[in-house]
């Protein structure tokens, strides 16, 4: 495996985690998600959006969220994502391995 | 959860539509800022990134992605099993013929060995008999009072019923009165028979032991082929009176289709046994069947009858002899005793042949997986994974395989269908064979995985080539490395083996077909006929008895007549025919004589048949010595004997001439001589296959005869209605069976044998036929790796014959050397089944000779061929490419 997918793993794991917290208050399409991650981050994570949709459906696979096509504010069908019970617990494990996980890096960080 | 599912497996679904939309939004959100239309393009585009690269990514993280991976494997397999034609169409119809073969046998195998009874539960039914070891393989009856010990004393029985082991002279007539009387075989049974068998009537009631109460009105069951063809399947049979043999019987039930044990009964009736025999324990004429108790192993049943049968002759010392031993076989055994050797012969050879064209099959494959070398090696220098190679060829294995499958199948099915229409009549159950599924799925199976495992193995040994070299030498295919050609000459050499075994096996039989039909049987006269006459109410539990004298003179007055009818030049009475087959236990009677008494204290045994004057003459049989029996022969006559020659040859060697010699049967009293009148030439009286030792006396002076055998100038059916009117001119009464003249007797005796060595030919030609494919494409493939080599040889001016001769010198050395380990394979399974063989020994070198001569020849033109052509093909067109 190379570097570079290494990479693409390590984010999508994250990303996968963020995505899990931004349905949290309720179902989104796509677009919206995207949208949302960028705003919570105040536009400090630019992400590319296509990157999003591998990691939607492999958690849709995994069972996390659920999908329906639905008509959007914009008058267009779109697929919207909604938390399944799973995906709320997973959500849970994810953030608090987060925490740890930023928890010791920062420590690692700090000046000695 | 479908939804999951679905989610699970097609994860690309929808996704182009759903990034359309995502790219609108962000488009749209542009727009609004002011953007212009373009402007707001290339922005969505932008954040949204490649659309078809993530789809991509979409896909192949999706199962169903994996499923299509593997169809275009299919698919591309399909095309170069196409393109390669000449390698995989050969190695599938191949494969398709094993298969197809090797199923049809099994699926005959299966019906008459494996569930070769219509009783449920089979396996759980034993025949009981007893044996003398003292005399050897004599088998011993039981007697009825055994029926209540083995009733009483044996707990794991569920039912026991006994029936005569003799399984003729129990027929009746049956008359309606509407047309001509039928003689329908039967067997006389104790009440719980159809209870050890497991079957019920489908019409009416089961005997009970009312029914076998000496006075109880007579009362029959009917199987379903007497009730459809003699009573018009009448559904109100049950309780309705037929007349039998001149009795009126209450028909008390139908049994069901395909119940027709033993041999054919076509009616049951109770066995109304007497006082006498029901309080003698010497009234031996029984077999018994029994039901054990579910659980209950054969050997556990076994042990248990035999102890009480070894306590019973304590018990009983004046009744039976004391080293009496039981012998219980299941019933299934007992039933198809005689179809076994020859279908686990044909089964045997149809294994072979499965392993023969799936050798050969591989060997077609690894020749094209060789061939394919420099396309691997470029593959691999261009990058291509070694396991999507070793796919794509496992792939084109597969593909082989299942068009193989597809074809064995089909195969198989109109096999099946010809094997049971062409096979001889007499195999039970034989037309209950159909496609096995199981067999088939096994035989599939095992084709499936030795070609995908040969596709495999040979692609990896050719993947492990040295790179360089093999693209060094561009178009020219670079010659086989030295594990490739072991493995070849392996094959050729196995397969070779495989061939010699079927065709030598072929050859005995039809050696011993031969020798059966031409080899004097013993019977001249082919055109003779014979027709059962048991007149009715004959045997000893009769409803209504026939006399000894009645039937005498009975027999006389008809042979009489039938010899003043104008066109019949003889005619005469006996036991049982010759030929006749299976009739119950085969007793074999003992006796001695004057001369050997003192040397020989183990009795030898004889078939015992009871004649009338003229029987020699009309079956064609030669007198060589002595006389005939004549009128003179009667009961106030002194006792008279005729024996075959190789009798005769036994009292010769004693010093003493035959004619004139006395000898005494077993049964009789001290004083009981009989003197030996005449001696004639020996025949097969019991099978075709077996010469028998015939004791031959006039039925004045011993039992009665139960067959008629004619010869005249007219044809066997115009014999045949001479006698049925000759016979109705003395009792309308009476009905004829077994129609069939001698010719046909041996004709039936030796159809399995005919049968067995068609089919083993088939076999051994199909071997052949592969091995010479195996051959071919082993000396084309050697010849296309070493053109350029035979090009410039040629050139230099090296003679055409010794290249061939090099070219050759390995496969043939293969071939010898399989023909080296098949011989030996053929001895030994020939020696197993020699009892099938006839006049032919294990060893027969003519056969073996022949077979190993034939098979190099094979060899050598399936590889002649190929080289010729190259050789005088256009020798120099490689060095111009080269």
């Amino acid at each position: 495996m190379t570097d570079e997918a290494r990479q693409v793993d390590i984010l999508q794991g994250t990303l996968s985690m963020m995505i899990l917290r931004v349905l949290g208050p309720g179902p989104a399409n796509g677009y919206e998600i995207a949208r949302a991650i960028e705003r919570r981050s105040d536009e400090l994570l630019q992400i590319e959006h296509g990157s999003l949709y591998p990691a939607l459906r492999r958690l849709e696979a995994r069972g996390f969220i659920e999908a329906e096509w639905r008509v959007s504010k914009t008058n267009r069908q779109a697929r919207y994502y909604k938390l399944t019970e799973a995906g709320r617990q997973q959500a849970v494990v994810e953030h608090s391995r987060w925490c740890s996980l930023a928890e010791a890096i920062t420590r690692v960080m700090r000046p000695a | 959860m479908q939804k999951r599912w679905r989610a699970w497996f097609r994860r690309a679904d929808g996704l182009p539509e759903e990034m359309e939309f995502h790219f609108q939004a962000l488009k749209e959100e542009r727009l609004a800022l002011g953007d212009s239309e373009p402007e707001a393009e290339r922005y969505a585009r932008m954040r949204l990134g490649n659309a078809s690269a993530i789809t991509e990514t979409v896909r192949e993280t999706s199962p169903r992605d994996r499923l299509e991976r593997a169809a275009r494997h299919v698919r591309l397999a399909l095309r170069t099993v196409g393109r390669h034609k000449r390698a995989y169409l050969p190695a599938t119809g191949i494969l398709a013929l094993g298969i197809g073969m090797s199923v049809a046998m099994f699926s005959l195998v299966d019906a008459v060995l494996l569930r070769p009874l219509p009783f449920p539960d089979q396996d759980s039914v034993e025949v009981i008999w007893k044996v003398d070891p003292r005399a050897g393989k004599y088998v011993e009856e039981l007697a009825y009072p055994e029926l209540g010990d083995l009733q009483q004393r044996i707990r794991d029985f569920q039912s026991v019923a006994v029936m005569p082991t003799s399984l003729y002279g129990y027929s009746r007539v049956l008359q309606s009165g509407v047309r001509e009387p039928v003689q329908i075989e039967g067997t006389p049974v104790s009440h719980d028979f159809f209870r050890v068998l497991g079957v019920r009537p489908v019409l009416g009631r089961d005997f009970t032991s009312a029914d076998e109460h000496p006075g109880a009105a007579p009362v029959a069951i009917l199987s379903d082929r007497t009730w459809r063809t003699y009573l018009g399947a009448d559904p109100h049979i049950a309780g309705r009176m037929i007349r039998l043999s001149g009795v009126g019987v209450t028909v008390i039930g139908v049994m069901a289709p395909g119940v027709e044990f033993p041999r054919g009964a076509g009616l049951w009736f109770p066995l109304g046994v007497d006082q006498n025999v029901i309080e003698h324990r010497t009234a031996t004429f029984l077999q018994a069947i029994g039901r054990v108790q579910p659980h209950v192993s054969h050997a556990r049943i076994a042990s248990e009858v035999d102890r009480l049968i070894r306590a019973l002759a304590v018990e009983h010392p004046e009744a039976y002899p004391p080293a009496q031993r039981a012998v219980v076989t299941p019933l299934v055994q007992y039933w198809t005793g005689s179809s076994r050797p020859h279908l686990w012969i044909l089964l045997g050879a149809s294994v072979l042949l499965l392993a023969a064209s799936i050798l050969s099959a591989s060997n077609l494959i690894l020749s094209h997986v060789l061939a394919c070398r420099t396309e691997i090696a470029t593959r691999l220098a261009l990058g291509t994974r070694r396991g999507q190679l070793l796919a794509q060829f496992g792939a084109e294995g597969a593909v082989t395989a299942a068009l193989a499958v597809l074809g064995g199948l089909a195969f198989a099915h109109a096999a099946i269908r010809f094997l049971v229409q062409w096979a001889p009549a007499g195999i039970p159950r034989l037309t209950a064979a159909e496609l096995n599924l199981k067999s088939f799925c096994f035989a599939a199976g095992a084709a499936a995985l030795a070609t995908l495992a040969c596709t495999l193995v040979s692609a990896w040994s050719a993947m492990q080539v040295d790179l360089e070299a093999a693209l060094r030498e561009g178009a020219a295919r670079t010659s086989l490395s030295r594990g490739g050609l072991r493995t070849r000459n392996l094959f050729i050499a196995a397969q070779t083996a495989v061939t010699v075994i079927l065709l030598a096996m072929a050859g005995f039989f039809v050696l011993s077909y031969r020798a059966m039909i031409s080899s004097g049987i013993g019977f001249a006269h082919r055109d003779a006929l014979s027709v059962n006459l048991a007149l009715h109410g004959s045997g000893l539990f009769g409803t209504h008895s026939v006399s000894a004298a009645d039937r005498r003179l009975f027999y006389a007055t008809l042979l009489q007549r039938l010899r003043e009818t104008p066109g019949i030049t003889s005619a005469a009475a006996v036991l049982v025919r010759p030929l006749e087959g299976a009739i119950g236990w085969e007793r074999r009677y003992e006796f001695e004589f004057e001369g050997g008494r003192d040397k020989d204290r183990e009795l030898p045994k004889a078939n015992f048949e009871a004649i009338t004057p003229d029987y020699f003459r009309t079956v064609g049989t030669p007198l060589v010595e002595g006389r005939d029996f004549d009128a003179h022969d009667t009961e106030q006559s002194a006792p008279v004997a005729i024996i075959s020659e190789n009798l005769a040859r036994a009292i010769r060697a004693s010093g003493h001439a035959p004619v004139g010699h006395r000898l005494r049967m077993s049964w009789h009293s001290v004083d009981d001589w009989l003197t030996i009148v005449g001696v004639c030439g020996t025949a097969h009286y019991r099978s075709a296959a077996e010469e028998s030792r015939d004791i031959f006396v006039p039925t004045l002076q011993s039992v009665g005869t139960n067959y008629l055998v004619i010869r005249g100038r007219q044809s066997p059916s115009e014999l045949a209605a001479i006698v049925r009117q000759t016979l109705a001119g003395l009792d309308p009464e009476q009905a004829v069976a077994g129609i069939a003249t001698i010719g046909e007797l041996i004709d039936a005796d030796t159809a399995r044998c005919k049968f067995n060595m068609i089919l083993l030919l088939w076999f051994g030609v199909c071997a052949a036929i592969l091995a010479a494919t195996g051959i071919y494409s082993a000396i084309s493939e050697a010849l296309a790796a070493r053109r350029r080599e035979i090009a410039i040889r040629m050139a230099l001016g090296a003679p055409r014959a010794r290249l061939a001769g090099d070219m050759m010198l390995r496969p043939l050395g293969a071939v010898l050397l399989g023909e080296l380990a098949g011989i030996p394979a053929t001895v030994w399974l020939a020696t197993v089944a020699s009892e099938l063989l006839y006049r032919v020994t294990p060893r027969d070198p003519a056969v073996l000779g022949a077979v190993a001569l034939f098979v190099f020849g094979v060899s050598l033109g399936a590889g002649l061929w190929p080289a010729w052509c190259a050789l005088n093909g256009e020798a120099a067109a490689p060095l111009h490419t080269a």
